[in-house]
């Protein structure tokens, strides 16, 4: 475990920032941005409610802009900071892209894909693998999710009424929110 | 019109639909923790539960149900006789469990202690109640030679076959309704997305894989309607996909399928460039999704924002109307699951009650109509799909996939173990003797030479059996179509395995 640098501290804030703005449209609120030498080449947030489509999680939306300034060679000496552990599907996808490293905030303990439900950032596939260090601002990341839980969704064929249903801010197992672990 | 001539092409493929075993099945976990057994007077039994429940309510999120709460001397299993049996000799005793998370052991001792056996030797020097450790399964058995096996080494266990499988597989009754209902237009379906690979990959714009979308209400619809679905299969589909992985401008320049100016196959196709392999969501079933949600946004204020650029055989389909919802006088019944919310959510009102019959409707319900992501459609694809898009057919809310087993891939998230080959070609076998594993090891992590041998690539990829996890939210059918005669070997145009040619993600 080691501490956050304030550069890294600065990028999981402008995560943070667009899983806010996700948040307040409606979205599940996950937030990222990728950084190239030190510069945000590209911002995402989740997508899907807006545009009926289930895949465009806030990591595609991030790369898909970044690709229309830089091929996608330039991902190879590129970080993704993203507010919750990246799901299978984009964990995944970050493998195909070949990221340089990952650094979330909280886990996700039902659709994790870099070290809760599976392990791709280093399982056998034909990219190389990549490095993953989660815990960064992990707290903040928890309330976020839980804000965005605790509404119904009216989307849904058969909404699941949550009327009694009441913020937990409690948090175990904290370790702080200014450290990185090492997945 | 040429799409017409390539529909009456399509030669269904002949087959089985077999389902796919999930990892659950294939790779069953046994997980072992520790847990006390103590002695108890037997006429003490039915306070002892309730003493200890009271104390220690069970975790419903681990249930332990198949750990039985007592064993009688008879029942202990023979290892742990030495153990338990030199301190109780009385027949009056009977051995109770206090199964994971384990509690305070002097808190366990004073709620114990009322009940123990007076001729046993139930004390330690110190005078608390004994406590012995064994080993137990935390997760149920999966069968009776199982529990029988634990039984008799570890602890006295039930067998349920109801719990079990929950977590196992999908309930039997549905998987097998559907393999049923898809069986006999699979190979049609298959032989069709073939043909949109075949598209993909002689325009330039991707590799030859092709996905086919098919709503099985429709196709219920044609069954109920006692219509000819020989000639009628085609009306069921909402979009077919193909694959457009060079179709992307990255850094504002021309596309890899742009700079490909001559007929045919483009050159990337021949070997693994990751620079050029474009993304998943550029992957024939991506795209299905990609496409889909278009029609699902009609009517939305910026619905044309977005819009996927499509083939010919892509931009044919998702123009088709639905033949069979459009007749007022013989209104299709209200599917059941959309009554229920039909009072307080006018949205959920399905199409085929309000519209009248000169509109042709789109076989894909917008959201305004209830439309909601892929929900309860079924997808057809030529290849094996990658770990990415397997969980992209998850968040979809795809009902089931089927895929050729000759299309199966290194890079799939689907199988969940080996395909049975029947004939003995020892291909990777030899290549085993020959390298040791660590050449092996330090080979893959050179990625950026292209002498990688595609027979010991499949002998490394990982069975993840992504269509149905237990840790997962939403989960999807999965079935294989094993063509009759060929046995994995060969696929629709004699090309042999695709896990024998160049890896790629599909």
């Amino acid at each position: 475990m080691e501490q956050a640098t304030p550069e890294q501290y600065y990028f999981m804030e402008q995560a943070f920032e667009m899983a806010q703005k996700a948040l307040d449209t409606g979205e599940t609120p996950v937030g990222c941005v990728l950084v190239n030498e030190n510069k945000i080449v590209g911002y995402g947030m989740n997508d899907t409610n807006r545009s009926m489509n289930g895949t465009r999680h806030a990591e595609f939306i991030a790369i898909q802009e970044m690709l229309r300034s830089y091929p996608k060679s330039a991902l190879r000496s590129t970080d993704l900071y993203v507010t919750v552990e990246p799901c299978v599907m984009c964990a995944a996808a970050l493998r195909q892209y070949q990221i340089r490293s990952v650094y979330f905030g909280c886990g996700n303990e039902r659709f994790g894909g870099t070290g809760s439900i599976l392990s791709l950032h280093s399982d056998f596939a034909i990219d190389p693998p990549y490095p993953v260090y989660g815990g960064l601002q992990r707290n903040e990341a928890i309330m976020l999710l839980r804000r965005f839980y605790i509404q119904e969704n009216e989307k849904a064929p058969k909404p699941r009424p949550k009327k009694h249903r009441e913020l937990n801010t409690r948090f175990d197992g904290d370790s702080g929110s200014a450290n990185l672990m090492a997945e | 019109m040429k799409v017409q001539e390539i529909l009456r092409g399509v030669q269904a493929l002949v087959g089985e639909v077999t389902p796919i075993k999930t990892v659950q099945e294939t790779q069953p976990v046994e997980e072992y923790d520790d847990a006390y057994v103590a002695g108890v007077n037997v006429k003490n039994a039915a306070k002892v539960v309730k003493v200890l429940d009271a104390a220690f309510p069970r975790d419903p999120a681990r249930p332990m149900n198949h750990l039985r709460r007592f064993a009688k001397q008879a029942n202990l299993p023979h290892p742990l006789h030495p153990l338990l049996l030199a301190d109780h000799p009385s027949a009056q005793t009977i051995f109770v469990l206090i199964s994971p998370p384990l509690p305070d052991v002097g808190r366990l001792q004073e709620l114990l202690a009322p009940f123990v056996s007076n001729p046993d030797n139930a004390q330690d020097p110190a005078g608390q109640v004994k406590l012995y450790t064994v080993k137990v399964p935390t997760l149920p058995p999966l069968g009776t030679a199982q529990a029988e096996k634990w039984s008799k080494e570890l602890w006295p266990v039930v067998y349920n076959p109801a719990a079990a499988r929950g977590t196992v597989s999908p309930n039997i009754q549905v998987l097998n309704r559907t393999r049923e209902f898809i069986q006999p237009d699979a190979g049609r379906y298959l032989a069709l997305a073939h043909k949109v690979a075949e598209e993909a990959e002689q325009c330039g714009r991707g590799r030859k894989v092709g996905a086919v979308v098919v709503d099985p209400e429709i196709v219920s619809r044609i069954l109920d309607a006692d219509e000819d679905i020989e000639s009628r299969w085609a009306d069921a589909i909402v979009a077919v996909a193909g694959d457009a992985r060079y179709s992307r401008r990255e850094a504002g320049g021309l596309s890899t399928a742009e700079l490909h100016t001559g007929v045919g196959p483009n050159p990337a196709t021949e070997a693994y460039n990751a620079d050029l392999e474009g993304g998943p969501e550029l992957h024939a079933l991506m795209r299905a999704a990609e496409i889909i949600a278009y029609k699902r946004r009609a009517g939305d204020p910026e619905a044309e924002t977005d819009k996927p650029s499509l083939s010919p055989l892509e931009t044919y389909f998702l123009a088709q109307t639905d033949s069979t919802e459009s007749d007022p006088q013989d209104p299709s019944p209200v599917p059941e699951k959309y009554q229920k919310t039909s009072h307080d959510h006018a949205q959920a009102i399905p199409i085929s009650t309000s519209v009248p019959a000169d509109k042709p409707t789109s076989r894909i319900r917008p959201r305004s109509q209830g439309g909601y992501l892929c929900t309860d459609l079924d997808v057809y694809i030529n290849r094996e799909p990658c770990v990415c898009c397997c969980m992209g057919l998850l968040l979809s809310r795809f009902r089931a996939v089927v895929f050729p087993q000759t299309g199966r891939m290194v890079t799939g998230g689907l199988a969940s173990e080996p395909a049975v080959r029947p004939v003995s070609v020892p291909v990777s076998a030899a290549a085993e003797d020959e390298h040791e594993y660590e050449n092996e090891h330090s080979k893959r992590q050179n990625k950026d030479t292209h002498d990688q041998d595609y027979a010991e690539e499949a002998e490394q990829r990982l069975y993840y059996g992504l269509h149905w996890r237990k840790e997962l939210n939403w989960r999807a059918l999965g079935f294989e179509f094993i063509r009759d005669g060929e046995c994995g070997f060969g696929d629709e145009s004699g090309e042999g395995r695709a896990e024998d040619r160049v890896a790629f993600y599909a």
